[in-house]
């Protein structure tokens, strides 16, 4: 079963999202690393880039699969974790540990339509 | 929709492998890890089930004439029990499949296809093969095919109780035998991995005995995912993505498949006379990871043409690819750049293989 953290937000498209004041951090869940397989690929935005909610901000690719990246939430990218880049193994390793960017939100309550750790859960359940 | 199954899909289902629908049949992507069934692959040896695969066989007296003018490669001049790889050509030198021809006696030979292109190919060839004195049938349903490769294949093939005993061939020839029912068996020393090993065709029942005893000796289950990656490492060609109904064997570097000094073979004339649009080319990336469909430009950003394949490549841990690229606009001093999302890669054209491979 994949690893699900309490007190995180989710997405459908499985990422998961921390909130620190008005900074959200984004990552891919466990479900996500592990239906990927080996992740050989990633491609992040840079710093100072705005985002908007529901498009695509980077993607991660395995060996025979390339998958869009898509935020919930519009804001401007604070920073990106250039290790998940260099070593996107980091990934298969912890989902969790290895985020990818952090966001300076413009509206917190885009996270209110997200998904809690245990809506997550039973969404993971229903697409396994 | 669910498709065919093989005589192996329980067996996939108990190894947990992940089932894609291919060319109509549910087969095995991959199984735990693919980088692991590369891996098994290059250093030891690990086994496909690959039964989606067609097979004609084609009798009678003239069968050795017909096949050396159905296919632009040396067929009849080709010595007994050797396997031969041909592109099949319509008159006007475009291709309509690519395949491998079993030389298995002097009035019999053995056709293997691509799974996608088993009507297309029978449809043809049985309007071809009208004038001769042989007859075209396809068994594609009464044979499944293991593909068992790596440098250790000869080694555990030759530990296991088959009921007879595996001979040390020559690369690109096969070994003929029959089971206990008195079925026919092919030991072919061919693949699609560039490394040494055997395709064996046989019955249902045959092959599911043969998969249980190689899975018991340890040898690694791998997946068509595997099996695309291990291809490409090596260069291989694979239909619908290098090959097509709108090209020619020129121009996709099979040049060596068509002999010309023939008296004559389907889509001679047009090939003899065909000046090659296109090229394929080798392409390594430092970073990135090319795909299937994106553009390949020259230095002044002109597109010159597209990757037909491309993956993460096991050994090198670089991104490959083959793309088809337009002679006129390509020049092999040019920096060439793959368009990924927008951004330009530099690449790194091979000459060679970008992974040697280890068979004879």
């Amino acid at each position: 079963m994949a690893k699900i953290i309490e007190g995180l937000k989710y997405t459908e498209d499985h990422e998961w999202i921390s909130l620190e004041g008005d900074t959200a951090t984004i990552g891919i869940t466990d479900f996500a690393q592990s239906s990927l397989g080996d992740i050989v690929f990633v491609e992040l935005p840079e710093e100072g880039e705005s985002l908007e909610a529901t498009n695509s901000f980077g993607v991660v690719e395995s060996i025979k699969s390339v998958s869009d990246l898509y935020t919930p939430i519009t804001g401007e990218v604070l920073e990106k974790n250039s290790m998940v880049e260099e070593s996107p193994e980091l990934l298969n390793e912890d989902a969790y540990a290895g985020w990818l960017i952090k966001v300076k939100l413009n509206n917190k309550a885009e996270l209110d339509s997200l998904m809690d750790s245990e809506a997550y859960k039973e969404y993971c359940e229903a697409n396994s | 929709m669910s498709g065919q199954k093989t005589a192996l899909f329980e067996e996939h289902l108990a190894l947990n492998a992940k089932i894609v629908n291919f060319a109509g049949w549910e087969m095995p992507i991959q199984y735990k890890n693919l980088k692991e069934e590369v891996k098994a692959v290059r250093e030891n040896v690990g086994v496909f089930d690959v039964s989606h695969m067609g097979e004609f066989f084609i009798e009678g007296p003239q069968t050795l004439d017909f096949v050396d003018y159905l296919l632009p490669n040396n067929i009849k001049a080709a010595e007994a029990n050797k396997a031969i790889y041909a592109p099949l050509c319509r008159e006007d030198g475009t291709v309509i499949d690519d395949l491998i021809v079993y030389k298995l006696e002097a009035e019999k030979v053995m056709i293997c296809v691509n799974a996608a292109n088993i009507e297309k190919d029978y449809s043809w060839i049985s309007k071809q093969i009208e004038k001769y004195d042989c007859i075209l049938s396809n068994h594609s349903d009464d044979f499944s095919l293991l593909a068992i490769q790596g440098p250790q294949t000869f080694n555990i093939l030759k530990s296991l109780n088959l009921g007879f005993e595996i001979k040390d061939i020559e690369y690109y020839s096969i070994q003929k035998e029959s089971d206990q029912d008195g079925s026919s068996v092919y030991f072919a020393r061919t693949g699609y991995t560039g490394e040494d090993g055997f395709e064996v065709f046989g019955s249902h029942k045959f092959i599911k005995a043969l998969w249980s005893q190689l899975i018991k000796a340890g040898v690694a289950p791998c997946g068509l995912g595997a099996r695309d990656v291990l291809r490409l490492e090596v260069g291989y060609p694979l239909y619908g993505h290098e090959l097509n109904d709108e090209i020619t064997p020129l121009d996709a570097g099979l040049k060596w498949t068509i002999k010309f000094a023939k008296a004559d073979f389907i889509g001679k004339k047009a090939l003899e006379a065909y000046t090659p649009q296109y090229q394929t080319i080798k392409i390594i990336l430092d970073k990135g990871i090319p795909r299937e469909g994106y553009p390949v430009e020259n230095q002044t950003g002109e597109i010159i043409g597209q990757i037909t394949s491309g993956t993460m490549s096991v050994v090198l841990g670089k991104g490959i690819a083959l793309a088809r690229v337009k002679k006129e606009l390509y020049n092999s001093q040019d920096e060439i750049f793959v368009d990924i999302r927008g951004k330009k890669y530099k690449t790194i054209i091979s000459k060679k293989p970008f992974v040697a491979g280890g068979h004879k």
